[in-house]
């Protein structure tokens, strides 16, 4: 019959695993002094991190993370979201002497009552786009049919 | 060295270092060791040795000698490991059975075992209890620590670290027992 096991029977080992390396007791003390001294976590540029609890690093990591992501997303949002402030500033960069020209020369169909209600609502409008001076409007008006004439 | 020429000589700021250095010979094979049957690894134990250390250096300014050197670094060192092992489960999402998988197969590695049936009997037994029974059983069974020692150590009543050890080694029979 087998003997039951005695934790007091048993031969005790002081130490139950392999032993460290052979100079490990030799060299930890200079190492541990390495990382106590002051200069040891500044030249890494990063002690002070090391030096904060463990989940208030993770904390900051996660805010890192975040930060990230919002600022790539903003980063990475379309052009075209901005487009119409942008098209608005391009649009009155324009002199309104060329926009009446081109309205005038292409095919679009502008009609003269058009221009009319334009002028109505910006009266500076005509003194822009019309490149002429009071006496040649005057001469010009003066050489029209009396039956084109409204009196 | 005695731990009261320590505690002097760190006081004065141009001796620090060479009191630190005595203080770190003095106490690391009793620290590793200490540390060491708790994580079982050696580089896990390598690790928390240092910042054992570390955290000596940090608050032995603040050591109001209340207690004896010899047990306040323990007490440092124990809340080192149960820190370590807890946040180990956290990190994995570890129950407590995987945990002890996982040292049960570095102690079944550990070239100092092979050979040896009931010791890796024993300590497969051993990493079977729940980590503060286990630290109690180390500092009674392998270091024969006082109970006056360790109810300062773990800020447990000497009752319940004698109740506690005694449960230790009824547990680690039986599961011997029924592992031969």
């Amino acid at each position: 019959m087998k003997t039951p096991f005695r934790l007091d029977d048993h031969p005790r080992r002081a130490h139950p695993f392999s032993a460290p390396p052979a100079d490990y007791f030799d060299r930890l003390p200079t190492r541990v002094m390495a990382r106590v001294q002051p200069g040891a976590t500044r030249a890494t540029g990063l002690g002070w991190l090391l030096a904060l609890p463990a989940p208030l690093r993770t904390a900051l990591a996660s805010t890192l993370v975040l930060g990230s992501f919002a600022a790539s997303f903003f980063l990475a949002r379309p052009a075209a979201v901005s487009t119409p402030a942008t098209a608005d500033a391009t649009l009155a960069a324009i002199p309104q002497t060329e926009v009446v020209q081109y309205l005038l020369t292409s095919d679009q169909h502008v009609s003269l009552n058009d221009l009319t209600v334009l002028a109505a609502t910006d009266q500076d409008l005509t003194a822009s786009f019309l490149p002429a001076s009071s006496p040649e409007l005057e001469e010009a008006l003066e050489s029209q049919p009396i039956e084109d004439t409204y009196l | 060295m005695e731990d009261q020429e320590i505690l002097a000589k760190f006081a004065d700021p141009a001796a620090r270092n060479v009191a630190f250095n005595q203080l770190v010979r003095k106490y690391q094979s009793k620290v590793y060791w200490h540390v060491r049957k708790m994580v079982v690894d050696h580089d896990d134990a390598d690790d928390l040795t240092q910042d054992v250390f570390i955290k000596v250096w940090n608050h032995l300014g603040n050591f109001r000698q209340d207690a004896s050197l010899y047990t306040w670094i323990y007490r440092i060192a124990t809340n080192e490991c149960l820190t370590f092992l807890s946040s180990k489960r956290r990190k994995f999402f570890l129950p407590i059975n995987d945990i002890t998988a996982e040292l049960s197969a570095k102690v079944e590695a550990d070239t100092e075992l092979a050979g040896d049936e009931v010791e890796m009997k024993l300590q497969k037994a051993i990493l079977r209890l729940p980590d503060k029974q286990r630290l109690v059983f180390n500092l009674k069974y392998y270091e024969d620590m006082k109970y006056e020692d360790m109810a300062e150590v773990t800020g447990t009543s000497v009752g319940a670290l004698k109740a506690s050890y005694h449960h230790a080694v009824k547990k680690i029979e039986q599961y011997v027992n029924e592992q031969s």
